[in-house]
């Protein structure tokens, strides 16, 4: 049977390490995801994501299934280029931007953003994009 | 009228690994296990890398100037958990070189190798470098 449980503040079964469950709340990711953002992009895994757009080279568009309250979340990427079979060990990170300014950008239903490399601002397809997002769901 | 919970493991019902919280909104629900950092590791890399203070990480791997990675205690449940890893200097951060510009131009730092277990994770500023403050987090599902 389901169950709801209401409760201000947990601890441990000897009184330690006592959290607010408003920091539980507050502190979870609500959303993520690791993709694939060369050849067919594609999500490999991934937590309140509906959608992954490919906007173009290096320009993507995260959905998500539970809108945000509002734009002010925080959203973060952490990108690197193309892996061997046997793992990167020459591994290139490339510099990752906002898609200009508008509110579009981040949007309580989505998230778009651009990657590529810095020196040139040239965009480039990355294979290992990670993302995250935390802030207040609707 | 508050309320404290005393318990050592909290384990969904229907399904064991999973357990909804409301949201902020009052409406919908967030899943807690999946939204929960899995682990997080602050380290030092100048001189002989280590660990200042981490959550489920078990050693550190040094194969490198700037090409640095981590074991963890209790394994993800596939190579796919989303990883963020994020560098930086000494007091100023790292200099920029000439043409370099903020705003997607500084050094690139990047998890380039996860399994379940490990994690690898480069930094890069026109070569590899040791940063003093190095930050990673990871998100997924445990094992």
């Amino acid at each position: 049977m389901a169950s709801e449980l209401r409760v201000n503040t947990l601890k441990d079964a000897s009184g330690n390490n006592s959290i607010a469950t408003s920091f539980v709340a507050g502190g979870s990711a609500k959303a993520w995801a690791n993709l694939n953002g060369a050849g067919t992009v594609a999500l490999r895994d991934s937590l309140n994501i509906s959608g992954l757009t490919d906007n173009g080279t290096g320009d993507y568009t995260t959905s998500f299934s539970n809108a945000l309250a509002n734009t002010n979340y925080s959203f973060l990427t952490c990108n690197s280029d193309d892996a061997t079979t046997s793992g990167v060990t020459t591994g290139y990170a490339y510099g990752v931007w906002k898609v200009g300014t508008s509110a579009s950008v981040y949007s309580t239903g989505s998230m778009r953003f651009q990657m590529g490399y810095p020196s040139n601002q040239t965009l480039y397809d990355q294979k290992f994009v990670n993302t995250n997002v935390h802030g207040d769901l609707a | 009228m508050a309320s404290i919970l005393k318990v050592d493991t909290i384990t969904g019902v229907a399904t064991a690994g999973s357990i909804a919280v409301t949201g902020e909104g009052n409406s919908t629900t967030t899943n807690l296990q999946q939204g929960l950092a899995k682990g997080w590791l602050n380290f030092d890399a100048t001189g002989t890398v280590e660990a200042r203070d981490s959550f489920n990480v078990s050693s550190m791997i040094d194969s490198a100037t700037g090409q640095f990675g981590c074991n963890i205690s209790n394994n993800m449940n596939n190579a796919n958990p989303m990883a963020m890893y994020d560098a930086n200097g000494s007091s100023d951060g790292y200099n920029l070189t000439s043409g370099e510009t903020l705003g997607g131009n500084g050094p690139r730092a990047a998890i380039v190798f996860q399994t379940a277990s490990q994690f690898k994770f480069h930094v890069y500023n026109d070569s590899y470098i040791d940063g003093n403050h190095n930050n990673v987090g990871i998100w997924g599902d445990l094992a």
